[in-house]
């Protein structure tokens, strides 16, 4: 991959040094014992930078710190008006719950990310996510439809909800609604990532050695790493068929970058190559901040109340026989009934033309 | 890879070079140090016993779940346990056989709940160990589950329970002792009902013997649950695989939603 990298992220990564200004002086730079740069502490990657450009920046890539400054102000203030107006975290108009989020659980920091840009997504230049292939929306609506009603059993909501990875706990790391903390340790021939989000793990040895056998699909993938200069680059696949990265699908070659910065800042770099999902590679960035904040074990499964509550919902309504009327099971979670109807029809579509080809 | 190959060849020859002059000196083993000094515990390593199914003696049994055939049997073991019995009072002995008699059901690891310490040593997957000056990382297979034992904050405290606990570590002399606190009572030793409450208190002690092993070692104490306290042991063993490397085991989805959600399914016998 390392061939494929492209040249406006080795601009953007010149970028982020001028903006910073703090270049990582040579004499500074932290290394371990034994040679390698040391990446090691706990990071912070709460950001209030969207993956996307916001339609309003338009060609805009990069902030200015007024503009950076007034975003985050902007965000505090709305952040203050909804603590201020009580417990209504909920839109009551759902006539559910189904969105049980209230501000204790989000925690996205408000700051914008330290590389000073309008969206996460550095390439392609837009900032916005390269077109979705026919095969990859028709995967996303498949899920779409099936999370729009009661769920048979477990299999039939997504691998977060399962506790089997965490959302944006990767790979690749993602700033979430929550536990967006990391922290890396590392000794001779391994760099070992904990993510607060699951209490999960990778260690992933930094010899780049080959990946294991194809046939072998993991929930995470299987990541290989080996060091470039001062960044450790990572290349992970073989992930299962259910493990769905913004709709990428088992055979996403993720490659992640991280370089640090600075004693307090982490480059985490990452391109998405899957062309079964995506028409063109695309490469997100953003900087971690070092905190001395403790990393919590998140027990997902062990208090995954929800789960049981969704399933002893679902059989509820089958026994009350209504089962059948909703399309409507947590939808708003997932961009609302809208997104529930779209999907739902745009498979009905789909079928008819099919069947019209091949009567 | 030929060079990689290459690499680890030479890098063994040099242990064993190194480990020869060693023995030489005084005759006896010594533990290969980080380069910080401390003896090295970096690697991947395993319990080879049945201490998961039962940490007291116990002849082989029947799988309950007879789709299983023999391939579901429960193996044989010796007792890890000092002394051969776990000190219970008399009124958890009854909880421990109680436990025991509806194990699959009770059994927080069917649901492949976070084992707790010191069951997630020996439960029947490696584990690894990533060993830095300041930290201990253990990287469990089981669960993917991870436990970071702190050697750089003595005298602090949990700041709520968990699953896993709060490790602190210290070296005392080749060994890296763990105090491992604030668990929640929700975790088991091992699949045979043996159990604790929230008053738990681990000490575990890891010490290299070997080039491929470690003698590991955890001292119970809970005064709510038993008589005084006691302490099992047993080897590690390093998986010695030339391509030895963690895999996944998500056992979520490999049987433990099956164990906490089962009843709820579509079409279960409602509760």
């Amino acid at each position: 991959m390392k061939h494929r990298l492209s040249a406006s992220t080795v601009t953007f990564v010149a970028a982020v040094l001028v903006v910073t200004g703090a270049a990582y002086a040579e004499d500074e730079k932290l290394v371990t014992s034994w040679g390698v740069p040391d990446l090691q502490g706990t990071w912070d990657y709460r950001s209030i930078t969207p993956l996307e450009r916001p339609a309003a920046f338009g060609d805009k890539a990069t902030l200015t710190a007024e503009e950076a400054a007034e975003l985050e102000e902007q965000r505090r203030q709305q952040r203050a008006a909804r603590a201020a107006s009580g417990v209504q975290d909920v839109d009551p108009s759902q006539g559910d719950v189904d969105v049980g989020y209230n501000s204790f659980w989000l925690d996205l920091g408000d700051k914008v990310s330290g590389t000073m840009r309008t969206s996460l997504i550095v390439d392609p230049p837009n900032g916005r996510l390269p077109k979705m292939t026919d095969g990859a929306i028709r995967r996303a609506n498949e899920r779409y439809a099936l999370w729009g009603q009661p769920p048979a059993g477990p299999e039939e909501r997504n691998s977060y909800e399962r506790c089997i990875v965490g959302f944006n706990a990767g790979p690749p790391v993602t700033p979430g609604a929550y536990n967006n903390m990391m922290e890396i340790f590392q000794s001779r021939g391994y760099v070992a990532i904990m993510t607060e989000m699951i209490n999960d793990h990778r260690v992933i040895p930094t010899d780049g050695r080959e990946h294991v056998d194809e046939s072998m699909r993991f929930w995470k993938g299987d990541s290989s790493g080996v060091w470039d200069g001062d960044t450790f680059v990572v290349t992970t696949k073989n992930y299962t068929e259910h493990t769905a990265y913004r709709g990428t699908g088992p055979n996403l070659v993720l490659t992640e970058r991280f370089t640090r910065t600075g004693p307090d800042a982490l480059l985490y770099e990452y391109t998405v190559d899957d062309p079964e999902s995506f028409e063109a590679p695309w490469t997100s960035a953003i900087e971690m901040r070092r905190t001395d904040d403790p990393v919590l074990e998140y027990a997902c499964h062990e208090g995954n109340r929800a789960m049981t509550l969704m399933l002893r919902g679902a059989r509820h309504r089958e026994q009350q026989g209504t089962a059948e009327d909703g399309k409507d099971w947590l939808a708003s979670w997932y961009g609302g009934q809208n997104r529930v109807d779209a999907a739902q029809e745009a498979l009905e579509a789909a079928k008819e033309e099919q069947d019209q080809q091949d009567p | 890879m030929h060079k990689h190959s290459l690499a680890v060849s030479l890098s063994a020859m040099l242990l064993l070079v190194v480990s020869a002059v060693v023995q030489a000196q005084d005759g006896a083993w010594e533990a290969p140090r980080t380069p910080d000094g401390n003896p090295d515990l970096n690697g991947i390593w395993q319990a080879m016993n049945s201490a998961h199914w039962d940490l007291e003696a116990h002849h082989a049994r029947r799988t309950p779940v007879p789709a299983y055939g023999a391939l579901g049997a429960i193996p044989a073991g010796l007792s890890v346990v000092e002394g051969g019995e776990i000190p219970y009072q008399d009124w958890a002995l009854e909880q421990r056989n109680a436990n025991r008699a509806d194990w699959l059901n009770l059994d927080p690891a069917a649901k492949c709940f976070i084992p707790g310490i010191p069951r997630a040593t020996y439960m029947p997957l490696p584990f690894q160990i990533v060993q830095t000056p300041k930290a201990v990382f253990f990287a469990y297979e089981w669960g993917g589950n991870s436990r970071p034992v702190r050697l750089d904050r003595p005298g602090t405290r949990a700041v709520l329970p968990s699953w896993m606990g709060y490790s602190l570590g210290h070296w005392e002399g080749d060994t890296l002792v763990v105090e491992v606190t604030d668990q929640v009572p929700d975790t088991w030793f091992d699949a045979s009902g043996n159990f604790h409450s929230e008053e738990l208190q681990v000490v575990e002690r890891y010490t290299r013997t070997g080039p491929d092993s470690m003698h590991y070692e955890a001292t119970i104490t809970d005064p709510n649950v038993f008589t005084e306290p006691w302490t099992i042991s047993m080897p590690l063993y390093r998986r010695l695989e030339e391509n030895a490397r963690l895999l996944e085991f998500k056992c979520i989805p490999l049987g433990g939603e099956d164990a906490a959600y089962g009843h709820l399914r579509r079409g279960a016998t409602p509760e």
